[in-house]
């Protein structure tokens, strides 16, 4: 079977179908990288220990620490200025739409998209997909906040969006560090600045925590499957590769170029690997006879998750250091 | 008669889809706030909505279908052959390579013009290329040699879509199909001036050449007999209706079966005759393109279609009627 799909390869025909396919299985690695939003459901269904409640009334608002307006610079080198913070939110990023939840400024967002699935945004009117959002109803919700994501593609959008007069903010959560400092600068920008101290701190403590469990112990040499056909890797930059390094081992394809992308099946049979790690969605589990785990897929949101996602990686890898 | 009542019934309908284009959307306007907007009373919010989303869209759809079935019936005339359309020779591989080249380089990301410029200039590459090789093997255009140098420069730039996909990072990647599918979403007033000083001359200037494209229906030595300027009607020909694609193309991607189907669902109406042929298709795919990004739009609003699907689902089945009540009438 391996012999006749490589065979079937090297036909054009072939290969154009796999483009398609490749594509495809792509687009199902991005609802996982940035637009899945089932925590909830799939903490539940893992087993895990659910997100900590946070109760937004438990935090003042912090007006008083630093008075407005505030001056906050975005991921696409564009500095903003906010009068006053904003009260009607559209967050094209399912991530940050969960950052703006948990320092509790839910009740402003105004709109959705169709990636969140959240049941307290299920009311929400939805402006379709976050990369190409319907401007119209974007519009219409006369947000006064945008977030959207930033990236290659979306000039045309944020152009759009601009035009229009609505004031977008870039975010691009590409590695952990990336992704505390939106959860900062939201937190400045919502006036819930308590409240994202608190959640960061809460992220930095487990981060800190799984460094020490995993401190001394031998490195093993993970793969982080992603689906896809050939399979996807995350390399070095991203907040998956940084996870697992963290979590005391070896990214097997840290030299990947770029920050996502397909590897040969080739190469993933001939490198020396103790542990697979596959996601939720994730393809060709049994082509090397090393250890599988299977990872769910609220892990791949960069958002106030990542304390915990760091620890469930980190348990995957070294068991013996969480008895 | 019967072209001057097809032009009345054509352009009557065209009104009534521009119409339906700026009242229906994933808001919904009474028809009072969408006259409110446009004479620049109302709410804010509606006028952004009309004036700035909606009306820019339409406008464009009507460019940019009415041009790609012009150039279509432009394309069907010069090579003589029912399968040509906007694209056969190469342009839309020509534009797709272009843009695909600036993602992968990430111009797009800093500017916005660049995609449209990039497709636009792939396109002309295209026509260029495809133009040079016709002529590098006589100097009179064969249409057949035109044919085939423009399928295999296709070829060509497929290929070379193909490979900088395969080194591109995943985002590029999307970016880059979601082009490919065609879309009037990213209309603007910019985009609608830009695609207009491509579109209206070149519209002109096709549909002036009716006649000489009838003669040269009959052979092109006929035509020649009887005074007409076959090589220069030729080329013209060729270079104005590729250059109302590649504007088509550059604004929109790459939107299929417009060019295909109008002009030869027109055809099967009013004959081949290409005095009400070319108008005719203009008018025809401006109704039938902006009819379409309405049903795209709306369907699934607020997710939208693909545009494209939406141009083979309703055309594919209505060109087949027409095609076997013609074949059934006895006609051509």
């Amino acid at each position: 079977m391996w012999l006749a799909r490589t065979r079937g390869h090297r036909d054009a025909l072939a290969s154009v179908l796999r483009l398609v396919r490749f594509v495809n299985s792509w687009s199902v690695s991005f609802l996982q990288l940035s637009t899945c939003a089932l925590i909830v459901s799939h903490l539940a269904c893992a087993g895990e220990a659910a997100l900590p409640e946070r109760d937004a009334s438990q935090f003042p608002s912090d007006a008083s620490l630093e008075a407005f307006p505030v001056e906050v610079v975005d991921d696409s080198g564009v500095r903003h200025r906010f009068q006053a913070p904003p009260t009607r939110i559209v967050s094209l990023v399912p991530s940050a739409t969960q950052t703006l939840l948990a320092v509790g400024v839910g009740g402003r967002l105004v709109g959705r998209t169709d990636y969140d699935q959240l049941s307290e945004l299920a009311a929400l009117p939805s402006v379709g997909g976050g990369l190409q959002p319907n401007l119209e109803v974007l519009v219409s919700l006369e947000p006064d906040f945008v977030v959207r994501f930033e990236g290659e593609s979306d000039q045309a959008t944020a152009d759009r969006l601009t035009d229009l007069g609505i004031p977008n903010f870039a975010i691009r959560p590409d590695g952990i560090d990336d992704v505390l400092s939106s959860i900062e600068r939201l937190g400045l920008i919502t006036d819930q600045r308590v409240a994202a101290d608190a959640l960061l701190a809460e992220i930095r403590g487990d981060l800190a925590d799984v460094a020490a469990r995993v401190e001394g112990r031998p490195r093993r040499r993970v793969v982080y499957l992603m689906g896809g056909e050939p399979p996807w890797v995350a390399g070095p930059g991203t907040y998956i590769d940084e996870l697992v390094v963290s979590g005391g081992a070896v990214n097997v394809f840290d030299d990947l170029e770029g920050l996502y992308g397909p590897i040969s099946l080739e190469e993933l049979i001939t490198r020396e690997v103790d542990l697979v790690l596959v996601s939720d969605e994730g393809g060709s589990p049994d082509l090397i006879d090393v250890e599988h785990k299977s990872i769910p897929s609220w892990v791949e949101v960069p958002g106030p998750g990542l304390g915990e996602a760091a620890k469930l990686i980190a348990r995957l890898i070294h068991p013996e250091a969480f008895p | 008669m019967r072209r001057a009542t097809w032009a009345g019934v054509l352009f009557l309908a065209l009104v009534g889809s521009f119409v339906l284009s700026i009242w229906l959307g994933s808001v919904e306007l009474s028809p009072s706030e969408v006259i409110a907007a446009l004479s620049g009373r109302g709410d804010p919010t509606n006028r952004l909505i009309v004036v700035q989303i909606r009306a820019p869209r339409a406008v464009l759809a009507i460019l940019v279908g009415g041009g790609l079935a012009l150039a279509g019936a432009v394309f069907q005339a010069l090579l003589r052959n029912p399968l040509a359309e906007p694209y056969i020779l190469g342009i839309s591989g020509g534009a797709a390579t272009g843009a695909v080249l600036a993602l992968a380089l990430g111009l797009v990301a800093s500017h916005s013009w660049a995609l449209p410029a990039a497709s636009f200039a792939g396109a002309i590459l295209a026509v260029v290329l495809v133009l040079r090789v016709a002529l590098a093997a006589d100097d009179r255009v064969d249409v057949r040699v035109l044919l085939l140098a423009g399928v295999v420069v296709g070829a060509f730039f497929a290929a070379c879509i193909a490979f900088i996909l395969s080194i591109s990072d995943a985002r590029t990647v999307r970016s880059a199909v979601l082009w490919m599918m065609g879309s009037l979403a990213g209309a603007d007033w910019t985009t609608v001036a830009t695609v207009a000083l491509y579109t209206i001359p070149a519209a002109v200037l096709l549909t002036g050449l009716a006649r000489p494209l009838n003669l040269m229906a009959i052979g092109e030595d006929t035509a020649g007999y009887l005074g007409t300027n076959v090589e220069s009607v030729k080329r013209t020909a060729y270079v104005v209706a590729s250059l109302l694609t590649a504007a088509g193309v550059a604004a929109t991607g790459v939107i299929g079966f417009v060019g295909l189907i109008v002009p030869h669902g027109v055809r099967l109406v009013v004959g081949s005759d290409y005095r009400s042929l070319l108008p005719l298709s203009f008018l025809a795919g401006a109704v039938f393109l902006t009819l379409a990004d309405v049903v795209a739009r709306t369907v699934l609003s607020p997710t939208e279609i693909p545009i494209g699907v939406i141009t083979a689902f309703v055309g594919v089945p209505l060109f087949l009627v027409l095609l076997r009540r013609s074949m059934g009438g006895g006609q051509r």
